[in-house]
């Protein structure tokens, strides 16, 4: 091993001090020196990026902290106070107010765009449309217009989000490809900025949709489709019988359930040819919380075919009902089946449709365990 | 022969050497896989609104267990901090594991309980159920107690709670723990967010309560504990939870879900078979079970960890709680190689037989055996004058700093994430506690581990895993 290095230019051999002793450390002890000095700086580097992050958020808050009051003031001032004085027709608004030197810069622009868009969100009528002028008016829909139109999905997201926030239109060409994007986050946005904003048929998506609507998905979309107003609500009937996605129709029945459509019961029950029983176990709940009392006959043919999910759903509807029709086949079941979850749904569809004299002489029939369960079925303080 | 024993040697070097290096990967590996997941995780939760759940008519439905065993003294506040959590439908189940203490009687005046004649099925064998319980005001409609015989452990008196509970989630946590508001929106979410498998559990970040500013169940302020052991152990979950369990959930690895909070499948619970009662590891029993059970009923599954803070426990701020703790846990940990062996490196278990389980073996089993080992070897290496000091010292030198760049990367992520603590002074300050992790924490638990592999080989007697609380600061009115 070479104990002299490069000769400099005077031609005298120079040494690196401690080289000697480096070369002749075998290599794994060479490289746990090179791998303490990489964690040390490592460790320093973390420690400056702990303090960097904690500082930029600093920063932040103290921005906001800045700017908010400012934003809070002008609006006050310029709808809130001009509101209330109650002039004739619409308040004059002096949108020039706000095209002041802070809003310049644009990270302010864009704490004023969230500030307007949470102002928007808490208010509606009259003022609510004052502050979708004002972020009309100062253009700041285009900046959320050009966030939709860039690359990253995430500022595509961040884009349709805005201009849903302040009920600014997205033309159909522009929305409706993202509703099937590959992208869930994307696609979900989209699916909810169309419902909302869309003019013609805010449910279009549901025909060309092929991605799944996920739980998630069905529960963001659920809330956009209750609470927008203004908004036609087709009969979800049609999906359920023509959709080819599953998701789809599991969430029309969730629909139809809720806006009580009646009409559309006939295609919920030829949804109960289908092989899918978790589909199938759905639509029966559908069918009990319409309340369907044509369906109930056919429920209970089809009782004895169906798995364990579909038997206890057929139960739950019927109780649902409250006709008093199928008491006997109630009674059937909590007597003689050996499934416990079945005997008890049985019980608490019973309670509701018997009479009082029916289930005291069941009472009188059952073993200890049966009397147990009518006893839990019957108990106000016991819920489920 | 002087030779057999230079061979025998030079292969234990080579061995340690690999399982060094290997494990040294592997920690990489999980920082970079954390940040990933949690980089993707804040993503989503940019675009969440939980808002929407909580107010929604399809929110599935949650039931929460809790089993108390001698937990008088805070029982009455913590039942009243968990009916506060925010989610639509969900239930209470307390379960009063044959508390010696008043627990029994002052739920019952305080909550206006009445007895009631619920029909129990129990799906899963547990000690006798003596009552259940329902309160008569409807303000506390979601409560149920039972009543139960003492079953020796907190998996019996859950067990109890999964029969009675009516939905198809359960949130297991302990009684003592403290829960975030929007824990419940928070661990449900992963599983309605999961589009082609079945989200069999989800876990939440646990942290150290104890020097936290606590106000009614709820935390006020977050702060690193003053006392040194539970310090260590506060930056020992932030590691677990943001670097461990974040870097496993990204690739569905993840081996364990925590017994202070977790949501699990109702369903695949009960027909996994429940908790096992004479584990002393249960969560990760079960958890094993739950996997197991999927991979032979060909069911897709997947459990999720999101980093998000959800749950603050009492750490031990002693030396003897934490040495029953430890000494538990590690007799949990040998208690539950040794039932499922069989799952390791069977490729029928997946990923739970080929990367979880074998970690879990050679790395978190092992690991105290070969330190052990290790220690051993050095100290016949010491007395036959075999020992090259300068190396030595730098190689401890290159573990130790190794040790304590990962455990600053998990406080970066930490801080990136959510920025808990009020300054960085007292991020600082638990940066500064990794410094002494290796020469005074470390040794500690290696110990008990050992300790925990005695009593599983000689069979010691099975009790609740009670530890003595000292109680949370709470805030001056």
């Amino acid at each position: 091993m070479p104990d002299i290095l490069p000769v400099n230019e005077t031609g005298e051999g120079f040494t690196i001090p401690y080289f000697d002793q480096w070369m002749a450390m075998p290599v794994i002890i060479r490289v746990a020196v090179v791998f303490i000095g990489i964690s040390t700086i490592f460790i320093l580097y973390i420690q400056f990026r702990i303090w960097f992050t904690r500082y930029k958020g600093y920063l932040l808050n103290k921005r906001v902290e800045k700017v908010v009051p400012v934003i809070d003031a002008l609006i006050a001032e310029e709808i809130f106070m001009k509101s209330e004085t109650g002039q004739k027709g619409a308040p004059h608004i002096n949108f020039d107010a706000f095209r002041i030197p802070l809003f310049a810069n644009h990270k302010n622009k864009q704490i004023l765009i969230d500030r307007l868009i949470n102002y928007r969100r808490s208010f509606s009528g009259s003022i609510g449309n004052h502050f979708k002028q004002l972020y009309l008016e100062l253009g700041l829909d285009k900046l959320s217009t050009k966030k939709m139109n860039r690359r990253s999905w995430n500022m595509k997201v961040r884009g349709i989000r805005e201009l849903t926030g302040m009920d600014v239109s997205i033309s159909d060409v522009n929305i409706l490809p993202l509703t099937n994007s590959k992208r869930h986050e994307l696609r979900t946005e989209a699916r909810n900025a169309y419902i909302k904003l869309s003019k013609n048929e805010p449910f279009k998506f549901f025909d060309i949709s092929s991605e799944p609507l996920l739980d998630w998905d069905q529960i963001e979309l659920f809330k956009t489709i209750t609470t927008t107003e203004n908004i036609a609500i087709p009969n979800f009937a049609r999906w359920v019988t023509y959709s080819n996605n599953k998701s789809i129709i599991s969430f029309c029945l969730k629909l139809i359930v809720h806006y009580n459509q009646q009409d559309a019961a006939p295609a919920v029950i030829k949804l109960l040819e289908t092989k899918d029983h978790i589909l199938r176990a759905e639509a029966i709940n559908c069918l009990g919380k319409l309340k369907y009392e044509p369906a109930e006959a056919q429920l209970r043919h089809i009782y004895s075919n169906q798995p364990l999910n579909c038997q206890l759903e057929i139960l739950k509807a019927i109780g649902r009902m409250s006709t008093g029709e199928s008491a006997q086949f109630l009674r059937q079941e909590f007597m003689y089946s050996t499934d416990f979850d079945i005997r008890k749904n049985a019980a608490m569809s019973f309670v509701r449709n018997a009479s009082p004299e029916y289930i005291d002489e069941l009472m009188e029939a059952s073993n200890d365990e049966n009397k147990l369960i009518l006893k839990h079925s019957m108990n106000p303080l016991i819920k489920y | 022969m002087h030779s057999i024993l230079q061979w025998i040697a030079a292969f234990y070097e080579s061995t340690v050497f690999v399982y060094g290096s290997v494990l040294l990967v592997i920690y990489a590996l999980l920082a970079l896989l954390s940040y990933m997941a949690i980089r993707v995780f804040l993503q989503k939760e940019t675009y969440t609104d939980y808002s929407d759940l909580l107010s929604s008519d399809l929110a599935p439905g949650i039931s929460v267990l809790a089993p108390a065993y001698n937990e008088g003294l805070s029982i009455i506040m913590n039942v009243q901090s968990l009916l506060t959590l925010n989610y639509p439908v969900f239930e209470i189940i307390l379960v009063n594991d044959g508390s010696t203490d008043n627990s029994m009687e002052q739920l019952i005046k305080e909550f206006e309980l009445v007895r009631v004649d619920f029909a129990y099925n129990p799906k899963i064998r547990t000690k006798p159920i003596n009552n259940i319980y329902r309160s008569t005001n409807t303000a506390f409609s979601k409560l149920t107690v039972i009543d139960k015989v003492n079953g020796k452990s907190k998996a019996d008196a859950v067990n109890a709670g999964i029969n009675v509970a009516s939905f198809d989630y359960f949130v297991c946590t302990d009684v003592d723990c403290i829960l975030d508001k929007d824990a419940l929106l928070k661990l449900i979410k992963p599983v309605m967010d999961e589009q082609s498998k079945r989200v069999i559990a989800t876990g939440a970040t646990l942290r150290i309560a104890n020097s936290c500013v606590i106000d009614k169940g709820v935390i006020i302020q977050m702060k690193p504990p003053r006392n040194l052991i539970a310090r260590f152990q506060e930056m020992e979950y932030v590691r677990a939870f943001i670097l461990g369990k974040m870097g496993w959930s990204f690739i569905n690895c993840v081996p364990n879900v925590s017994g202070g909070l977790g949501l699990f499948d109702k369903e695949i619970a009960i027909k996994a078979g429940g908790y096992d009662p004479l584990s002393f590891g249960e969560d990760m029993e079960l958890m094993v079970r739950m996997c197991r059970y999927a991979c032979d009923n060909q069911i897709k599954y997947a459990i999720r960890y999101i980093p998000t803070t959800l749950c603050w426990t009492e750490g031990p701020a002693n030396i003897k709680v934490l040495k029953a703790q430890r000494t538990r846990w590690a007799r949990g940990l040998a208690q539950l190689m040794y039932a499922h062996f069989k799952m390791c490196f069977n490729p029928r278990y997946g990923r739970m037989g080929m990367i979880t389980f074998p970690y879990n073996f050679f790395f978190e089993l092992l690991a105290p055996l070969i330190e052990l080992s290790g220690i051993l070897y050095y100290i016949f290496l010491i007395v036959t004058g075999g020992v090259n000091y300068q190396y030595a010292i730098l190689l401890l030198l290159f573990v130790y700093s190794y040790s304590i760049m990962i455990t600053t990367i998990a406080i970066l992520w930490d801080q990136i994430a959510f920025r808990h603590y009020k300054s960085w002074k007292e991020v600082l300050f638990l940066c500064s506690t990794a410094l002494f992790e290796f020469v005074l924490y470390h040794p500690l638990v290696v110990i008990f581990s050992l300790r925990g592999y005695y009593y599983f080989l000689t069979g010691k007697k099975h009790s609740w895993g009670n530890m003595q609380r000292q109680g949370f600061a709470q805030v001056k009115q």
